[in-house]
């Protein structure tokens, strides 16, 4: 006897009867009723709805097999019928085919003689198995027209049968699926250390792990929907109110920090932020939101901050100290008087320039504006004013940051040429002014100072003073830089040309670095 | 015109530095105190004109309170000196403002003039560069 042929595609045939998940489930109405029309309809004893496993072949449906539920694939007619090319296959009389001559089922009981059966076939095109029908005569003219079409319609009615069991199978799995990964969602949610939100794409709140309540002791659900802003510190509401608005129309990240009411009544510094989640049009479809707990992170930062402004008090005030320090001592020595005057104009200068270093707290930050060169200057040089209160030295041009590398010797720099002014050049007279250019050319700054309307300058003096020298030490020692003194008969004119990086030395060495 | 000046100060060098050069200015210098609490009791017991205020005292940053409430309570006119500015930068109510740290004399000199000219309602042309007003 030949064993039936394997189909080609043998391995996605039996992968495909696995996935409908039919192969050893109960009889059913559906499938019986067609094995019984479909033995009325030939008159035959035996029908069948067979489906074709790896070693055995398998009844849904089965009449008139006195209880068999299948048999070997061995001695399958049916495995026959799957494994051509053909959808239907006829045997008049068994005895009379070599393929089935000495099968046991023909030899013996139940003496199979004639078949007819019709392949089970998916939409893809694999054979699962036939519906059939025996019978124990011959029947040598076969099929009839009728029957034919009876077991074509019949067949794809089996078929429609166990696609909506595949369907109504994988629907089912679907939705559980879903619920595992809605369970593992929550379980992760919920054993995350930070408060989990979601919302609909309006804003609408409809989700909170368990954190949240924890945290905010509110009941479930009391925040839905716009509860939320009320947990808000009052002074916060509005503002995160419309940052939230902002991220909905415009879809972008929401971040915020606000205080969040916890359950004891203490507000807690938060940080918020929300990311929507799109479609593959690119719609919002939900938004997922964390609040983080910084109340603990805000007041380290708050101590660091306030240490700094502490140690900037400082700073300043022992200026103050030397400062006085320095009339104190000249008290004893009424003969020192004009030198502990310079002196203590000098430390004044530095102590000013301090004020308008970078960086500053909120607090530290000085009462004018910014913290700027001109900012700086024009305090700077506030004691020379004219009767209207108007500056004598007018500052123009580019303007810069500096930071305390630079401040000292900026503070000498201009001190002691506006001292100097005061003295012998134009801030000694009262219609004298100076102007002081500032210009930002590439990789240098050029800060010129141009005296008008002083006495006439002979020329270059004979000696120069020490103040003289500090400026020089000032812009060439200190700042890396030249200073050129150019005694023109209307005035003097000086030149500081500084590299671009010198009033932002450590900020340039971090751009570069 | 001479008036009686309380000085409020927790540097005492600088306070110290101060007395002297109000005494030259031929001012009564009826004391300097370190803290707040010294500052209130003295400007009960006696008439103070004028207060120069410290912001940050032995008793922490209590200046501006105490400014404050010997200006709009104690009817002293108050005036505020100190390195650090920025702390009342938004001004003090009842206040004339504020002088930068450190200064020379010339400096206290004519915002203590300026000063002592509003509280007898003399009228002052423009205030002295280096003090920065309040209002």
């Amino acid at each position: 006897m030949p064993a039936p042929d394997l189909p080609a595609n043998e391995a996605e045939r039996l992968k495909a009867l696995e996935a409908y998940g039919i192969l050893d489930t109960g009889s059913e109405q559906a499938f019986d009723d067609i094995a019984l029309l479909l033995a009325e309809a030939f008159d035959a004893p035996i029908a069948l709805v067979n489906l074709v496993d790896a070693d055995r072949a398998w009844f849904k449906a089965a009449l008139g097999t006195s209880g068999m539920t299948g048999s070997s694939r061995e001695v399958s007619f049916c495995a026959h019928a799957i494994a051509g090319a053909q959808d239907q296959l006829v045997v008049p009389d068994a005895l009379a085919d070599p393929r089935f001559a000495d099968n046991p089922l023909v030899t013996g009981e139940p003496h199979l003689r004639f078949y007819a059966g019709r392949v089970l076939r998916t939409p893809e095109g694999m054979a699962l198995g036939a519906l059939c029908v025996h019978d124990v005569q011959p029947r040598p003219k076969g099929v009839t027209e009728l029957q034919n079409r009876m077991l074509e319609v019949l067949s794809r009615q089996v078929m429609a049968q166990f696609e909506l069991r595949r369907a109504i199978r994988e629907r089912e799995e679907g939705v559980q699926a879903l619920a595992e990964s809605e369970a593992k969602f929550r379980a992760i949610a919920d054993s995350m250390p930070q408060m989990v939100w979601s919302t609909l794409p309006d804003g609408f709140h409809d989700y909170y792990n368990a954190r949240w309540y924890e945290f905010t002791g509110v009941p479930p659900g009391s925040t839905d929907g716009e509860g939320w802003n009320g947990m808000f510190h009052p002074e916060d509401r509005a503002r995160a109110w419309a940052r939230w608005q902002e991220s909905l129309a415009t879809g972008e990240l929401y971040e915020i920090e606000y205080r969040l009411r916890r359950n004891d009544g203490i507000y807690r510094w938060t940080l918020g932020r929300a990311t929507p989640i799109r479609d593959a049009d690119g719609k919002i479809t939900r938004w997922f939101g964390t609040c983080t707990d910084i109340d603990d992170l805000k007041r380290m930062e708050q101590g660091k901050d306030l240490l700094s402004q502490e140690l900037s008090h400082r700073i300043k005030n022992i200026f103050a100290v030397v400062s006085a320090l320095i009339a104190l001592s000249a008290r004893e020595h009424p003969e020192a008087k004009t030198f502990a005057g310079a002196v203590r104009n000098r430390i004044n200068a530095l102590a000013r320039a301090h004020e308008f270093v970078r960086p500053h707290s909120e607090v530290s930050r000085p009462t004018v504006g910014d913290t700027t060169l001109h900012t700086f200057l024009t305090a700077l040089f506030k004691p020379y004013a004219d009767d209207a209160g108007m500056s004598r030295v007018i500052i123009d041009g580019d303007d810069a940051t500096f930071d305390d590398q630079a401040a000292t010797s900026v503070a000498l720099l201009f001190h002691e040429l506006a001292t100097n002014a005061a003295k012998y050049g134009a801030l000694s007279t009262p219609q004298g002014r100076v102007l002081l250019q500032t210009r930002n050319a590439g990789d240098r700054f050029i800060l010129t100072w141009s005296e008008t309307g002083g006495p006439s300058v002979a020329g270059e003096p004979t000696r120069a003073g020490f103040g003289s020298s500090l400026a020089t030490l000032s812009v060439e020692g200190q700042l890396g830089g030249r200073l050129e003194r150019r005694w023109l008969p209307g005035g003097l004119v000086v030149e500081a040309d500084l590299p671009a990086t010198a009033l932002s030395r450590r900020r340039a060495a971090l751009k570069t670095g | 015109m001479t008036a009686r000046i309380l000085i409020i100060e927790d540097e005492a060098l600088v306070a110290m530095e101060l007395r002297f050069v109000l005494e030259d200015l031929g001012h009564e210098v009826i004391g300097t105190v370190a803290d707040a609490r010294t500052a209130r009791e003295m400007a009960a017991e006696t008439q103070v004109d004028l207060a120069l205020v410290d912001i940050h005292l032995s008793d922490g940053p209590t200046g501006i309170d105490l400014g404050r409430e010997l200006g709009q309570d104690m009817g002293v006119t108050v005036l505020f000196m100190t390195a650090n500015p920025g702390m009342v930068r938004d001004g003090v109510a009842g206040t004339v403002g504020v002088l930068t740290k450190p200064t020379d004399e010339r400096a206290v000199q004519t915002a203590v003039d300026y000063a002592l000219r509003r509280r007898q309602g003399v009228p002052v042309e423009y205030a002295p560069p280096e003090l920065q007003l309040f209002g």
